[in-house]
């Protein structure tokens, strides 16, 4: 089998960068990268994409009477019904 | 096996274990629904919600499996059942002339290094980052917070919105498409790089 080219290692990088890719296609792609200057740049701007998501769009501050609010409520409200 | 029967109303161990192990989901949850709603007003609303119907669904809720996954699934079918059908937007995005590494080709050609392309990004404020991922109709919304914002796995997200992993796979490519888009008409319009 030929080792896997710039192009199907492309076409993989956002299955291979969301954890979704095992065993062999996985090795196989960091074998790949860890040779490849281009491929490694289109890799690497993709995953800091993806972090830069994380960082700026999941790290609201969280208003301070929020959680007050909601022990409230579930101090107000009946548990669990029964069936 | 036999089905563990329901916990009581006002089962104190319960609830104390629901405060416990939910509550510090709140920060995470209260920045998804941000996201969602698009403002703080509804946002609150719906995480108060979420809460409230977690809390009364506790006692189906299954010790030891995905309690993260569990919320956001109460979160996505609050939010689609409560705000979706206030709004009219477009169903799809257009991405025929959004080609694959549409921003990493964009940014080469305005004479980035491939090295320095991600630190243009890092330059935008965080506003501008939140209002271009929210500017995706739901649907493709929804995946990509789920999955680079929160984290989840492709059938996790599947299982939270209730679609396919093919569907799934599918918005998220789409989804990032349409988002990569929108964050190149941003770096323009900062002039972070030269036109």
């Amino acid at each position: 089998m030929s080792p896997i080219d710039c192009q199907q290692v492309l076409e993989q990088i956002e299955l291979y960068l969301d954890g979704e890719l095992g065993g062999s296609l996985r090795a196989e792609i960091e074998e790949h990268l860890g040779r490849c200057g281009p491929c490694m740049d289109h890799s690497d701007f993709q995953r800091r994409l993806k972090e830069l998501l994380r960082a700026r769009c999941g790290c609201d501050q969280v208003p301070a009477h929020l959680l007050d609010r909601i022990r409230a409520l579930l101090a107000e409200t009946h548990g669990p019904p029964l069936d | 096996m036999a089905r563990r029967p329901p916990a009581p109303p006002d089962d104190p161990a319960l609830k104390e274990r629901f405060e416990r192990e939910a509550l510090p989901l709140l920060p995470n949850l209260y920045s998804a629904a941000l996201r969602m709603t698009r403002n703080p007003a509804d946002a609150e609303d719906l995480v108060q919600e979420t809460y409230l119907r977690a809390f009364r669904g506790f006692g189906g809720f299954e010790e030891g499996t995905n309690l993260r996954a569990w919320m956001y699934r109460i979160l996505t079918n609050t939010f689609i059942n409560a705000y979706r059908k206030r709004q009219r937007e477009p169903v799809t995005v257009t991405d025929e002339d959004v080609q694959d590494w549409y921003l990493y080709d964009k940014l080469g050609e305005a004479g980035v290094e491939a090295s320095a392309e991600s630190a243009v990004l890092e330059r935008l404020p965080d506003e501008d980052v939140q209002q271009a991922l929210e500017a995706l109709p739901d649907g493709f919304r929804l995946a990509v917070l789920l999955a680079d914002v929160e984290g989840f796995s492709y059938k996790e997200i599947a299982e939270i919105m209730g679609i396919p992993i093919g569907t799934v796979m599918s918005r998220l490519h789409r989804g990032r498409k349409a988002l990569e888009k929108a964050l190149w008409e941003t770096v323009r319009e900062r002039g972070l790089v030269a036109d």
